[in-house]
């Protein structure tokens, strides 16, 4: 048995796709998660702010420290199931909070610098930076994630733009529908 | 040059081996997401999963998700270092493209 250049250049290229697709699918489940967790948190905090504007502060500070120690807490399962398995030292889980906190840090540098804001243009713009966020990611990490943002971005200026009166119920049915769906096509793929 | 791991050199367990790699060290594929990643039959993609086990290049882990049976596969610590090996012969032939005669490859039962 011989293996030619061309077989080699073949194997070499078939591998390449493969371990791509394979990172990539790995990257869709971690991600999935996530996506789910922020949706449920998004129906809860849309649907309560609605009845409740006044609260909308106190209800998106809980929701929202709920959404970061849950994502935190998905993280850290993940890496904890692997170093046991291979017995790897336990790493320092930098990455996480890091872009938690810049993401949050961009979001009210924003609103304070355009403000006075209406609270549904904060509960516009907060998804708008979100999409962006999983818009770019895409781009390393999978075309999904940039459907995914550009589906809620599309629907968020639908909602602000056509059905202003009813946009936080728009955005607790269809923007947390969104992440829970996309999450679930993510973990499917 | 060296002989090719002849355990690797069967096209469907070089690409089992390649899907494996995708993944971060230490974690696991499940058996129908590798099925559906390398677009393989059930029976076919067992055998040669069963054949890398044997070789030590991967951990074949079965438990139950509930009440369903669940295949998960890993790579090795043995079966990364193969795989590297592997890719190194390849893109060693593609250097002596000009070489006048192919690279000879031991023959072995798949």
């Amino acid at each position: 048995m011989t293996l030619s250049p061309n077989e080699a250049a073949d194997a070499l290229r078939d591998i390449a796709a493969i371990e791509t697709r394979s990172h990539r699918l790995y990257g869709y489940r971690q991600g999935s998660s996530h996506l789910i967790l922020w949706g449920v948190l998004w129906a809860i905090g849309y649907g309560l702010t609605e009845p409740w504007p006044q609260q909308g502060r106190a209800i998106w500070s809980a929701l929202v420290a709920i959404g970061l120690v849950g994502g935190f807490v998905i993280v850290l399962r993940s890496h904890a199931r692997v170093a046991n398995r291979t017995g790897a030292k336990p790493r320092i889980y930098w990455r996480f909070p890091a872009i938690a906190l810049t993401g949050f840090a961009f979001i009210f540098a924003g609103i304070a610098v355009m403000g006075p804001v209406s609270g549904r243009q904060i509960g516009a713009f907060i998804p708008l930076v979100v999409a962006a966020g999983y818009a770019v990611m895409g781009f390393w990490l999978g075309l999904r994630f940039t459907i995914a943002g550009a589906v809620l971005a599309a629907l968020t200026l639908a909602g602000f733009f056509l059905l202003p009166t009813h946009f936080s119920p728009w955005m607790a049915v269809v923007g947390g529908g969104t992440l829970i769906l996309s999450g679930f096509w993510l973990r499917r793929a | 040059m060296e002989q090719p791991d002849a355990i690797i050199h069967q096209p469907l367990r070089l690409k089992i081996m390649a899907a494996l790699k995708g993944l971060p060290r230490g974690e696991r594929l499940e058996f129908m997401r590798l099925r559906a990643i390398l677009n393989a039959t059930e029976g076919n993609l067992g055998a040669h999963l069963g054949t890398l086990e044997t070789a030590g290049y991967i951990k074949v882990e079965k438990d139950f998700n509930g009440k369903k049976p669940r295949t998960r596969v890993s790579l090795t610590d043995a079966g990364t270092h193969a795989y590297a090996e592997y890719v190194v012969f390849l893109r060693a032939i593609l250097d002596d493209e000009g070489s006048p005669a192919p690279i000879g490859v031991a023959t072995h039962a798949d």
